[in-house]
């Protein structure tokens, strides 16, 4: 008797103790970050979704590109206002849609950047699990998206370094946490996001897109020795321009140290980028070809970062951008402004082939034709090249250089800017007599290559200049419009 | 060992007299050196007690010493002490010796042994019969106590043994309990064996043990199946909480009687705060699985919907378990309450055949509709305006040729009653059967059952077929037990849609066109932007082939072993599979009304198919080792062992688009998917360990004890948190055992116990403790598949945490002819399931976090009573009530938020998505979980018919401000219960049941939207005609009839909310076993039950919005073979 009870006893004892491996259950339509992060493709596929929550409509997809912040630069005309914006262009930021569409800017860029930092904590005890150089790509990828997204929060939120290094800036999450990051001040906000982006850089220091046989092309360019982009037998390695490589990296940290009005370090970065001959200009049969599968609207090649956004192709063409006045669009005198019609404009190819006139029977006005697919054909190539948000375009690594290299070579300076107006086929000459000038001249050239890019709002707000209006109107600097105010929970819960 | 065994009593003894000092002050004042005694038959311990009591000497001895002593009679007048004690201990082979004041008892030695062989040889003959219904038992087996078995009964029940003189004789058989006899000389016996079944209220069952009531401390309601049945025999959920009223239905005012409908289920009030999805919660609609009770079949964890697809005949009984003691053993599944649910065993014998028919009619209740007629209508249309072109800003002329148009339709008799367009009285069959029969050794059971279930709303309906077979083996000491059940349930919806688009159509409206055939458009509106609103017939959809329905289908299997490891040690094991199927398909006809508007572009996209499946499979098994012992007069009852719990539930769906017509109603037909339509699939998993160790404890039946732990583990926990610990201690008290009770002529049981513990909850999605990825499966990366994190894994997630206490008193009187059962309990749950907001700049909105408490505090009573019982009359009645304040302690900043968005709805109109005027839940500290909150109002002001609010300041207002809100009134009624009764007259019965509650609160939602804020354009209640407002100096309930604004939530539609309502009546008759037999049936049994008779409620307001409630009546016929 005593036998059997004793193995009863070690029988219910036994099964208990083997339990605890038992109750581990990982889902399956889902799946936990642990198991994602045991193999090499786990990490691929994380880094791939912080690209794909980028570019959701409430941020790059719509708002970060050609949303919000454009309509806050005063590129769009709100005579109709389909969509809403007028009260934000007015700089209402207690407007209710306002406020929930800058709520989601900041909620959807943090929530981005944690997708980052999980990378980050879990890449390291991985490191032995990649093959080739993808550990390298994958941390120098997750680093400099974290940055690029910190910058962004950085350049809405916060005030401009050039008014304020020392003001509150963003908490930068660098942790997994459900804990409150602290706030940095706007000077450590820039150094975290630079050291970031150094630190990328140098990890990234062997990106393929380095390498003499990776060759820029329009994806339709099957001819492998003009085109290589979408060669390489890793589908992760391909296109790397629609990812943090290298270049847009250096190109990211040309942006920054400008903020931070570090001219040398500015130059160094953007002129990396230039010198290294890898983006050439659009061919002017290119951006002018007749047929809407033969052109280039995005000046696809001389991208160094883009955001893939085939997803949105519908929402443009129906709701965004849908001809007439109920999506974004301009009224003939604005675009005549913007793009000096009377003078520089008369020759230059953005005008012409970036804006489409319709008439109604009120007045004039243009249907911005950037993002604009072939109609005719629903297959994706049917177009020269993707739907793309440009991020980080050549030309403003002329800019860039431009501005930096005034104050020790004036010619040069002025030579870049040249260089980037001849691409764009203006023929009239550039008169610049002082550090003034150039800079005017390059607020009305990037007014026109940044049409709908998202852009144009931050240099204002580096420079503190007043934003100018669709005709011309100034509407002075101030924090009040340069600043955009925290979402209620954050100030709330965070404690802000 | 004996030494410890003596201190152990004399601690004991100790104990005993400190617990009994209070009651027996009285009697121990005195104490005389002569005892006076009678007693006919008395254990030697009595007499000692009561010698010890008049004299103030005490006993000592080693406590087996009086064990097995023959009982005495004693006969003691004013004897001396000495005489009294040779008297007692005379033939009991026992000596004493005075010390003192203390008598010690010792073993009288050089006692003459009784050799063995002396022993002479007797026959023992006999029958052995059941003692409830005096057939004879074949097949009972007959042995020596602690030796050989001699033999067992023949077919006749007969048995004839020969056995020492003096042994005892034990009867066994299975299903009844032991009955033992002391053989003295040769004589016929006849042996009465006590079915099992028919003491079922004698004892409790937790599913993993069974105790008997009298040693338990917890809180159990058990309930016969006969019991359950004979109050609804459609629908066992509300018989259940009949008996137990703790056990609450939630009114679901939305859903009413559809048969389809699952309702929520609390026990001892709300425990689980909403978890923030967004949605705004309302009143009448509260759902969700989070409050329910588990539920266990035969040992293992079933869900409501298999509680109520079960076969009622099916049931033995259904125990409640409520308080910590009872629950404990389930650990974190227990907060709620658990509900344990037998089925019948086969029984042995010769083939048994019983059938039972069901016919089940019901009705619409429809009394709480007081809709206007077509004459009546027009005229509230003239009253409140819609042809007055001042109001309406059309033209005079243009109103004028509307009216005339409508009141030509009233003077040519057009008055439809809509009402009535979509109801039906209904007949549902059930045919039931269901075969037993075998041996000792095997027996078997095969049942089946036919059940239609037709709802009041045509079309709906939930058929339910099942079939099962059970066997069951026994070898010596092995049982071998193996069910196999078949469920399949249709389910369909009526295509006539919500009953409230009924109720809303105008009565001047023809039901059909001159052709017969429903008319598609009834009305047309022209709104104030020129745009048209358009007055659908619901009938046209009704017309059509559209089609709502769901199946499933079930198989269970349930094995279990049973095996005597050791004498009063048993090792059961269970294993359990449940799989089952379900399937929901969804059609909307390409001609349905709400395509109507769709744009010529959107032409090909009218109609829509909806398919969902899903498979569920639940492991459940588990091993204990029970241990009963009787040990003196300490009896345990222990029980240790292990259970584990797999589930997993895999689920497709997809919707596709575009028909051609009515007639193709295959998934075929379809164009396609919707525009950025994608299958849609979920996978979960969830597993459970437990282990449980169990001790029910009593001492010669007067002082109990009941222990449990248990540890569970749950993959659903964080894994900083994956063992839990649960415990429940009780300690009871059978006054009615001590002495001084005994033959009491009044109090013949009375019980004190207590207990407290502790139990968890865990009803939350599985992988809320991970941090989850989700994969952008319809939106590629130019390099590849993205991943996404979906939330905040909190690792250290835990269950909810449910402390209860519980005191309760059982109080039997005149030979327990009535029986009183207060309780008291508190129940305060801890460590709610909540949400709690981050900072967006975490990159998350919220996450998942245990923090929230409530509080349920209560009473419960249960009174019954044997009032009259004679030869051919009896009499019970019975009345059971409880109370129960629920109060929110702590809530999280998130339902803070939630209340945000409750103010923000409800200040925007219906029309806009908002709930103007209708309270929404909200939850604030220290108020309960579903207070009515909105601003005081001290009704209309008769000067201008405007409401006249109270401010938080206490000054008055007219203007409604929603920061004024308080609660103005408690849903949760003051006492809720039931009351009735039963009449025997020789073999017919009738039985009648009340349900009641008042004290509570309910804000009349009639009275707001169809009185009050009534659309005259649609048909409303017939209280619109009530005075409103319509002049200075009117006294009036209701505002200024001129005023078309949107009524706002205030304490003027509060009313006191009492109902009784005549819940069951039923009449049976059975048959005389004698006429039966000449039908060649062994029983035959008619009953009639109905069910919801009247009501009598104190709020008039329209019940059964989208579908209304049934009154219903059932014939059944039982008939065994």
């Amino acid at each position: 008797m005593k036998i059997r009870l004793l193995i009863c006893l070690i029988l219910i004892t036994g099964l208990f103790s083997s339990c605890k491996k038992w109750l581990e259950v990982e889902p399956e339509s889902e799946i936990a970050a642990p198991v994602l992060f045991s193999t090499e493709n786990g990490f691929m596929e994380a880094i791939n979704g912080v690209y794909n929550r980028s570019t959701e409509s409430d941020l790059y997809g719509k708002e970060l590109t050609f949303g919000t912040t454009e309509v806050l630069a005063q590129n769009f005309s709100m005579r109709e206002d389909g969509q809403d914006y007028r009260q934000t262009s007015l700089y209402n930021y207690k407007h209710g849609e306002f406020i929930k569409r800058k709520d989601k800017i900041w909620a959807g860029l943090y929530n981005a950047i944690v997708n980052c930092n999980l990378i980050l904590e879990n890449v390291d005890a991985k490191k032995n699990i990649f093959n080739g150089n993808n550990y390298a790509i994958v941390k120098g990828e997750a680093l400099a998206l974290r940055a690029y997204l910190h910058f962004d929060l950085l350049r809405l939120f916060a005030p401009s370094y050039l008014r304020n290094p020392s003001a509150k800036g963003i908490p930068y999450a660098n942790k997994y946490t459900k804990e409150i990051t602290p706030v940095s001040s706007v000077s450590e906000t820039i150094n975290l996001i630079i050291k970031d982006l150094e630190e990328s850089k140098q990890l990234l220091i062997a990106d393929p897109i380095r390498s003499a046989g990776y060759i820029v092309n329009y994806p339709l360019v099957t001819d492998t020795l003009k085109n290589t982009e979408e060669k390489n037998s890793s589908l992760f390695l391909q296109n790397r321009r629609h990812r943090l490589n290298y270049y847009a990296v250096c190109g990211t940290l040309a942006r920054v140290y400008l903020y931070k009005n570090d001219k040398v370090k500015a130059l160094q970065n953007a002129k990396e980028v230039i010198d290294s001959k890898k983006f050439p200009w659009t061919a002017k049969s290119d951006f002018e070809a007749f047929e809407d599968s033969k052109k280039d609207r995005i000046l696809y090649k001389e991208l160094v970062f883009g955001w893939y956004i085939p997803g949105a192709a519908k929402d443009i063409k129906d709701n965004w951008f849908q001809s007439g006045t109920r999506g974004f669009y301009l009224i003939e005198d604005a675009a005549d402004y913007i793009y000096e019609k009377a003078t520089a404009g008369a020759s230059d190819s953005r005008y012409k082939y970036w804006l489409s006139a319709t008439s109604s029977q009120s007045s004039r006005s243009y249907d911005i034709v950037k993002y604009r697919r072939n109609p005719l054909s629903t297959e994706a190539g049917a177009n020269l090249h993707y739907l793309i948000a440009p991020a980080i375009r050549l030309s403003e690594m002329y800019y860039i250089a431009a501005e930096c290299s005034y104050a020790s070579n004036p010619t040069v300076a002025v030579n870049y800017l040249t260089q980037v107006r001849e691409a764009r086929q203006i023929g009239d000459p550039l008169t610049i007599n002082n550090e003034e000038d150039l800079l005017k001249e390059l607020l009305k050239d990037s007014r026109k290559e940044w049409l709908a890019e998202g852009q144009l709002f931050y240099m204002y707000k580096r420079l503190n200049r007043g934003i100018v209006g669709q005709t011309g109107v100034i509407i002075p600097a101030s924090d009040n419009i340069f600043v955009l105010p925290l979402p209620n929970d954050e100030v709330v819960y965070g404690g802000r | 060992m004996r030494r410890v065994k003596i201190k152990f009593l004399l601690v004991m003894k100790l104990t005993t007299i400190l617990l009994l000092v209070g009651a027996l002050h009285v009697s121990a004042s005195t104490f005389s050196q002569t005892v006076t005694l009678s007693r006919r038959k008395t254990s030697l311990k009595q007499v000692f007690k009561e010698i010890k009591k008049q004299t103030g000497y005490f006993f000592f001895y080693k406590g087996q010493l009086l064990q097995d002593k023959p009982d005495v009679m004693v006969e003691f007048n004013n004897a001396s002490l000495v005489d009294a004690l040779n008297a007692s201990l005379k033939d009991q082979k026992l000596s004493y010796n005075i010390v003192n004041k203390t008598i010690v008892i010792s073993r009288k030695e050089n006692l003459p042994v009784v050799a063995a062989s002396l022993a002479v040889k007797i026959e023992v003959k006999g029958v052995v019969a059941d003692k409830a219904t005096g057939e004879t038992l074949p097949g009972v087996s007959v042995s020596i106590k602690n030796g050989a078995s001699v033999g067992i009964t023949n077919d006749k029940g007969e048995f004839k043994v020969n056995v020492d003189e003096g042994s005892i004789l034990v009867f066994s058989y299975v299903g009844y309990d032991l009955f033992e006899t002391k053989v003295t000389a040769t004589k016929t016996l006849n042996v009465k064996l006590t079915s099992k079944m028919t003491q079922m209220n004698d004892v409790v069952v937790t599913g993993y043990q069974t105790i008997k009531k009298d040693n338990y401390t917890g809180n159990a309601v058990t309930i016969s199946g006969d019991q359950l049945r004979r109050v609804n025999p459609q629908n066992l959920l509300q018989s259940i909480g009949t008996f137990d009223p703790s056990f609450k239905l939630i009114d679901n005012n939305l859903a009413g009687s559809n048969p389809n409908r699952i309702p929520s289920i609390n026990v001892r009030g709300a425990s689980a705060l909403p978890s923030g999805d967004g949605q705004v919660l309302r009143r009448d609609d509260i759902q969700g699985s989070v409050n329910m009770p588990v539920f266990m079949l035969d040992g293992y964890e079933v869900s409501v919907q298999k509680v109520f697809d079960l076969d009622v005949n099916r049931i033995a009984s259904v125990t409640s378990l409520k308080d910590a003691a009872a629950t404990a053993i389930y650990g974190s599944r227990a907060a709620n309450g658990v509900i344990v649910i037998t089925t019948k065993t086969p029984l042995e014998g010769k083939l048994r055949v019983e059938y039972n028919y069901e016919l089940n009619l019901t009705a619409a209740d429809l009394s709480d509709y007081q809709v206007l007629d077509a004459a009546e209508k027009l005229d509230y249309e003239v009253l409140a305006g819609l042809y007055s072109s001042a109001k309406q800003q059309v033209s005079q002329d243009q109103l004028d040729e509307i009216y005339y148009h409508k009141k030509a339709n009233v003077v040519g008799g057009v008055n439809s009653y809509w009402l009535s367009q979509p109801l039906r009285n209904t007949i549902g069959h059930k045919h039931a059967v269901n075969l037993d029969g075998g041996s000792q050794a095997f027996r078997y059971n095969v049942n089946l059952r036919y059940q239609t279930r037709p709802g009041a709303m045509k079309g709906s309906a939930r058929d339910q077929y099942s079939g099962g077979m059970s066997f069951q083996y026994n070898v010596k000491k092995l049982q071998f037990r193996n069910e196999l059940s078949i469920t399949q349930v249709g389910a369909t919806e009526s295509p006539y849609g919500d009953f409230s688009s009924y109720v809303r159509m105008n009565p001047y409206y023809p039901l059909k066109d001159a052709n017969g055939m429903a008319m598609r458009i009834s009305d047309v509106y022209e709104k104030q932007d020129r745009s048209k609103e358009y007055v659908f017939n619901p009938l046209f959809d009704a017309s059509l082939s559209s089609f709502n329905k769901s199946k499933y289908t079930e198989i269970i299997d349930n094995l279990s072993a049973d095996l005597e490891v050791a004498k009063d040690l048993r090792l059961r094991g269970q294993m359990s599979v449940t799989t089952r199927s379900n399937t929901d398909d969804v059609f909307t006809s390409p001609m349905a009304n709400k395509y109507y508007l769709y744009t010529t572009d959107k032409i090909d996209e009218k109609g829509e198919y909806m398919n969902r499946e899903m498979k569920e499979t639940y492991w459940d098994s588990n091993i204990r080792l029970t241990w009963l012992k009787q040990i003196g007069g300490n009896y345990f009852n222990a029980l240790v062992g292990v259970n584990a719990r797999t589930e997993l539930r895999d689920q497709k769906e997809f919707t596709a688009i575009g028909f051609a017509n009515d007639r193709f109603t295959s998934i075929g037909f379809a164009k396609g998917y919707a525009e950025d339509g994608k299958p849609q699939s979920r996978l979960e998993k969830a597993r459970l360990f437990g282990s449980f160790f169990s001790m029910n404890y009593s001492y010669k039946n007067r002082y109990l004890m009941d222990g449990t732990v248990r540890i569970d583990g749950s993959s659903k926990f964080g894994v900083n948190n994956k063992l839990a610990p649960f415990w429940s201690f009780g300690l009871g008290w059978n006054v009615h055992q001590e002495e001084f009770l005994k033959g009491n002529p009044v109090i013949s049981q009375l019980r004190i116990k207590a207990s407290t513990g502790l139990t968890g909850s865990v009803e939350f999605d599985p992988y809320l403790s991970k941090t989850i990825y989700k994969y952008n499966t319809g939106n590629w990366y130019s390099s590849g598949i993205g991943a996404g994190v979906n939330s905040y894994g909190n690792e250290n997630l835990g269950w909810q945490k449910t402390r209860m206490t519980d005191i309760g008193i059982d109080i039997g009187l005149f030979k327990d002819r009535v029986m009183i059962m207060p309780r008291i309990y508190k129940k305060f749950t801890k460590d709610i399931l909540a949400d709690i907001t981050l900072p967006p700049s975490t990159g998350f909105l919220s996450y998942k976090e245990n923090l929230g408490d409530m509080e349920n505090k209560g009473a419960e009573l249960g009174i019954t009573v044997d009032a009259l019982r004679s030869k051919d009359w009896s009499v019970n009645l019975n009345a059971n009530m409880v109370t129960n304040r629920n109060k929110v302690v702590r809530i999280s900043n998130a339902l803070k938020k939630y209340n945000d968005r409750a103010d923000e709805l409800q200040s925007l109109k219906p029309g806009d998505g908002g709930y103007r005027g209708i309270p929404l839940l909200r939850f604030s500290e220290g108020q309960a979980f579903n207070a009515i909150y909105g601003v005081r109002s001290l009704g209309i002001d008769p000067e201008n018919g405007r409401e006249l609010y109270l401010k938080r300041d206490g000054t008055l207002t007219y203007d409604y401000d929603k920061r004024d809100y308080v609660v103005i009134g408690d849903p949760n009624p003051k006492v809720s219960g039931y009351f009735g009764g039963t009449v025997n007259y020789k073999r017919f019965s009738l039985y009648v049941q009340f349900q009641t509650y008042f004290g509570g609160d309910k804000y009349n939602l009639t009275l707001v939207e169809r009185v009050e804020n009534a659309d005259p354009r649609y048909n409303v209640d017939k209280r619109v005609f009530e005075e409103k407002w319509k002049q200075p100096g009117d006294l009036s309930f209701y505002k200024n009839i001129a005023d078309n604004g949107e009524t706002d939530v205030s304490s003027r539609f509060i009313q006191p909310d009492n109902l009784i309502n005549l819940q069951s009546v039923n009449f049976s008759y059975d048959m005389n076993k004698k006429i039966a037999s000449k039908l060649s049936m062994s029983s035959l049994m008619f009953q009639v039950t109905a069910n919801d008779v009247v009501r009598w409620s104190s709020v008039k307001e329209e019940r059964g919005i989208n579908y209304p409630f049934t009154r219903s009546l059932t014939f059944s016929v039982r008939a065994a073979f």
